[in-house]
């Protein structure tokens, strides 16, 4: 099984541990990710979709076009998904706008037909679930994990068109797979504000605010998260909600890959935990006590 | 004082742009569904959104920005609920792709957008990050030629509208 692996800008320019701890587990499943020359942003589509539609559909269709089979593309990021599976979704929806790409396209040598599948990491994950509990070696027993699905995961259904959109299930059930309990939360369905930042930073700080004081009344002890954008919310802004609100939250949050590596017997150090915000080592200590 | 005109080109172009437009009957399912509108009391409000979309209202929606287009969360929730299939968050993009025309778009969306057309990708790579992908045993990652990039961008008048920030 092999995929063409698109990393998009944040986790490879500002969270590369997230993408260590993804290539060791997707090395671990024996599932091979092309790195593929010459990707722009893929663009975002809680930014360069809202300034320009025709901007994201010309760069998408050409990022697309730079795919060539194997299994199709994987990102690592919710947005770069969205992005990707909803241009492959307008351009063969409204074949008019697919020629007016490619005419578009041609001067710089490319031409989209419209046929590469689109997956997010997590769901190559739940479609090997039984491999993922062949190598686990360290059942993660003792971890609370509060699972954020985040919006782009699963929304607009029609063109993500993989879990539920209100009641999904893929993400509780590798937590569960690796041997964490995945824990139910009031606020588990809410957006966690990231993409309202770049407007409104206090209404987006209220947002994460509100679904921290939602987890810590759940009993969790620790978040999961699949997108670059809803990590860096949960991690590096939980210190802002603390200042502002004068709280005292301190979940570590997990990428799933991370969790998932773990669960495989890969130490902190090679994921990159020492990168997080929050640290999570003592969480790691008490349900994994070294053996050194 | 700012008269409000109903301005029916701009009515029909977001009609014709999004044929759910016109099926939407105001009953607030959106609203109510909706975080933001949550939390801002009502302040934003997407029924209110798609009330003067259909009203052809350009001057409330673009030029006041009332309620304020850009403070959706782009969490699709409204989408998925609303009873009539109204394309909620394709009318509130056009929205604001008519905004981005009009000089309308907040610094932070600009900044982004400078530096994909600068850079051809959201955030460059610095050497500390460089440094750290190395020492995390991460390949070198070779990112699409920014000249082809603003290239294309140029050719939606991505620059030309990029430039009218602050008029």
């Amino acid at each position: 099984m092999s995929y063409d692996l698109f990393l998009g800008c944040v986790i490879p320019a500002r969270l590369p541990f997230l993408e260590a701890s993804s290539r060791k587990v997707f090395q671990k499943l024996e599932i091979a990710l092309h790195d593929v020359d010459g990707f722009s942003c893929c663009p975002d589509p809680t930014g360069i979709e809202l300034l320009s539609h025709d901007a994201w559909l010309l760069l998408g269709a050409r990022n697309l076009s730079l795919c060539n089979g194997n299994g199709g593309v994987v990102s690592l990021c919710s947005g770069c998904v969205e992005t990707l599976k909803a241009v492959n979704y307008c351009l063969n929806k409204y074949p008019n706008q697919k020629a007016k790409i490619n005419e578009m396209l041609k001067d710089s040598g490319h031409e989209y037909e419209g046929n590469v599948g689109v997956k997010h990491f997590a769901q190559v994950l739940y479609e090997n679930i039984d491999k993922i509990k062949e190598n686990v070696t360290r059942p993660l027993t003792g971890l609370k994990v509060a699972v954020h699905y985040g919006c782009h995961y699963l929304r607009p259904a029609e063109i993500i068109d993989w879990d539920d959109p209100f009641e999904p299930v893929t993400l509780d059930k590798i937590v569960e797979a690796i041997g964490a309990e995945s824990i139910q939360y009031d606020l588990k369905m809410e957006c966690c504000g990231n993409p309202v930042a770049k407007s409104d930073k206090d209404l987006s700080t209220s947002m994460i605010a509100q679904k921290l004081s939602s987890i810590q009344e759940s009993g969790a002890n620790c978040v999961a998260v699949v997108c670059p954008a809803c990590f860096q919310q949960f991690d590096f802004n939980q210190k802002e909600v603390n200042k502002r609100d004068n709280t005292n939250f301190e979940f570590p949050i997990f990428y799933l890959s991370e969790l998932v590596g773990l669960s495989f017997g890969f130490e902190p150090a090679e994921l990159g935990l020492n990168f997080h915000g929050v640290k999570t080592s003592s969480l790691i200590e008490s349900i994994q006590p070294s053996t050194s | 004082m700012l008269i409000l005109v109903l301005n029916y080109d701009f009515r029909n172009q977001m009609i014709g742009e999004t044929a759910s437009l016109s099926s939407c009957y105001q009953c607030a399912t959106c609203s109510g569904a909706c975080p933001v509108a949550l939390l801002t009391n009502g302040k934003f409000n997407p029924r209110k959104i798609i009330e003067e979309a259909i009203l052809g209202l350009d001057g409330k929606l673009i030029d006041l920005q009332e309620p304020n287009a850009w403070l959706c969360s782009t969490c699709q929730k409204c989408v998925e609920l609303c009873p009539q299939k109204v394309e909620l968050t394709e009318v509130f993009t056009r929205i604001k792709n008519e905004s981005f025309i009009k000089g309308k778009a907040p610094e932070a969306f600009l900044a982004q957008a400078s530096s994909v057309f600068e850079n051809g990708i959201a955030i460059p790579y610095s050497k500390p990050i460089n440094q750290r992908r190395e020492k995390l045993g991460l390949p070198a990652i070779k990112t699409a030629d920014a000249q082809e990039i603003q290239a294309l961008l140029k050719s939606v008048n991505f620059d030309s509208n990029l430039q009218k920030k602050g008029e």
